[in-house]
């Protein structure tokens, strides 16, 4: 019998296509996860008002903020757990070897990020909508965004979720690596906020939101983002090295 | 050609060695049983090769390259073992139609003939299936993928008789019809004896024999009669297994290397020559004390 030569990038696209459909249960849970940041955010995002004699107003804010911080979360968390042995095993029931599994759950993320942030436009406009139903409003007001302002909006979306997505595998690694991160990771981070802000002037977060948060060009924000990424799935990677493939 | 060849093989787990020193070749397309007790090793052997474990020392080769975590290992190797995960967003047709993607040598006509024959429903998904159910799943994966290197680890595990006897038909029949190289391990040695070329019998990580299956049938001999005669007949030789079986009388097993003349001599002093069976001289072979068992309660 003779034995099969097959190249690494043919079997990642065959690993990718796999995944997309066998971790279809990722892309139920961000459906559930928007549907409950809609309605949380039907409250609004801020609120002002005045009088004066007979005449009131109130003013409601209403964005898709909270629906992509809750969507950055469920990255987070989609990231950890298919880098639990009972997704990364499903991997070594066919071809594969450790790369490969990574090339594709990297693959994987970004499409599932894409998708993400396109659907947290989407809701965020379904939001809205539903606010002048729901809320007995008298008017409306909205930014009208052009074509490249919407384009730019999702791409920012995107690779905000996507950043979130990287974290999220770099943590999970760990944790396979060693259960002691479980612990040791939130405390440390909890840990290291509370040090911060114990002389009252809190920097930490500040400084990696204004380094992310701010970035008025696209282009850089890109290769922040996709440079801090690299970086995460690199280092995961390098640590996955340290265990057995499958045991 | 070789198809796997280990030299030296170690595999240590913090201080216990699974796996200690052990060095053989498995040739090209043969069919060969790893025969050990519960705990011999045999499944970290097989991951091993599979390029799932790491070894802690010694050389493990596979097609030429070591196993672990190769590319070229992984096409032309299916590891079939009750631990194989499969998503459960996918239904069995379509787990068979991933495989087809994945496996260039790939029978799809088999699998679905196998599929349809142990009457499988093609919309159910992998975890609702029973565990007799699901190894034969992995199983027809495992013969359907026809991989140059083809393992199965207990692979019955959980099947009943009638499945066992298809499986091991099946088994057979596709192997005739193409051959690879078969790695089968199990412990009940009886009912794939039939089917193996080779035995590898391991105990305690280490290599016990490596030998044709004519040649492990007649590997030892039984002696049966009176205990004194047989003490004093097996004086000088050394005896796989001895265990008392009534009052006054005993049995043992010796290695098949007597002379003639010696075997006249037990028969002259009252002394039964029988053979054992297959199944029995794994046992008293890999067992972990001569006594075996009623060592506990004596």
């Amino acid at each position: 019998m003779y034995l099969a030569e097959v190249s690494s990038w043919e079997i990642v696209k065959k690993q990718y296509r796999y995944k997309l459909r066998s971790y279809f249960g990722v892309f139920s849970s961000l459906v559930v996860i928007q549907i409950l940041a809609t309605f949380f955010s039907l409250n609004g995002t801020g609120m002002s008002g005045g009088s004066s004699g007979t005449f009131s107003y109130n003013v409601n804010y209403y964005s898709g903020d909270l629906i992509l911080a809750f969507v950055m979360i469920w990255g987070f968390i989609t990231a950890i757990i298919i880098t639990t042995k009972a997704y990364r095993y499903d991997d070594y029931s066919f071809v594969t070897n450790r790369k490969i599994s990574h090339f594709s759950n990297i693959l994987f993320l970004m499409s599932a990020s894409l998708f993400a942030g396109i659907t947290v436009f989407l809701s965020s406009h379904l939001c809205r909508l539903l606010a002048v139903y729901v809320k007995h409003v008298d008017g409306i007001m909205m930014n009208q965004l052009t074509i490249t302002q919407i384009l730019k909006g999702v791409s920012a979306t995107v690779l905000y979720i996507f950043l979130f997505v990287s974290i999220g595998y770099f943590v999970g690694m760990l944790i396979q690596v060693n259960r002691l991160f479980s612990f040791l990771i939130p405390v440390g981070f909890i840990g290291f906020l509370i040090m911060d802000g114990l002389h009252n002037d809190p920097t930490l977060l500040q400084t990696i939101a204004l380094f992310f948060g701010s970035e008025a060009l696209l282009t850089l924000l890109f290769v922040k983002i996709i440079t801090v990424s690299a970086l995460f799935y690199v280092l995961a990677i390098l640590i996955s090295n340290r265990m057995e493939v499958r045991s | 050609m070789k198809t796997v060849e280990c030299i030296e093989l170690t595999k240590q787990y913090g201080k216990t060695k699974a796996i200690n020193n052990l060095s053989f070749t498995l040739s090209e397309n043969k069919i060969t049983g790893l025969i050990g007790r519960n705990g011999a090793g045999k499944t970290t052997l097989l991951k091993m090769i599979a390029g799932y474990l790491r070894h802690s020392s010694g050389e493990i080769q596979v097609f030429g390259v070591n196993p672990f975590n190769s590319l070229k290992v992984s096409a032309n190797t299916i590891f079939i073992d009750n631990g194989m995960s499969f998503s459960n967003m996918l239904t069995l047709l379509e787990l068979l139609e991933s495989a087809k993607r994945f496996y260039p040598n790939w029978n799809h006509d088999l699998a679905l003939k196998l599929f349809d024959y142990f009457s499988f429903s093609p919309n159910l998904s992998h975890v609702n299936l029973s565990k007799g159910m699901k190894s034969t799943f992995n199983m027809i994966i495992g013969l359907a993928a026809r991989c140059p290197l083809t393992i199965f680890d207990e692979p019955t595990s959980g099947m009943d008789a009638g499945t066992r006897k298809d499986f091991y038909r099946a088994l057979l029949k596709d192997y005739i019809a193409e051959p690879r190289t078969i790695i089968l391990s199990s412990h009940l040695i009886d009912e794939v004896e039939d089917i193996l070329e080779e035995v590898l019998l391991i105990k305690n990580g280490e290599k016990l024999l490596h030998t044709p299956v004519e040649e492990l049938k007649e590997f030892a001999i039984g002696i049966r009669g009176k205990t004194e005669a047989l003490k004093e007949w097996m004086e000088k030789i050394e005896p796989i297994y001895i265990q008392e079986i009534g009052a006054n009388i005993s049995y043992a097993v010796i290695k098949n290397d007597r002379s003639l003349i010696e075997l006249e001599n037990a028969k002259a002093i009252g002394l039964e020559v029988v053979p054992v069976p297959t199944e029995d001289i794994c046992t008293y072979l890999t067992s972990k004390t001569k006594g075996g068992i009623d060592h506990v309660f004596s």
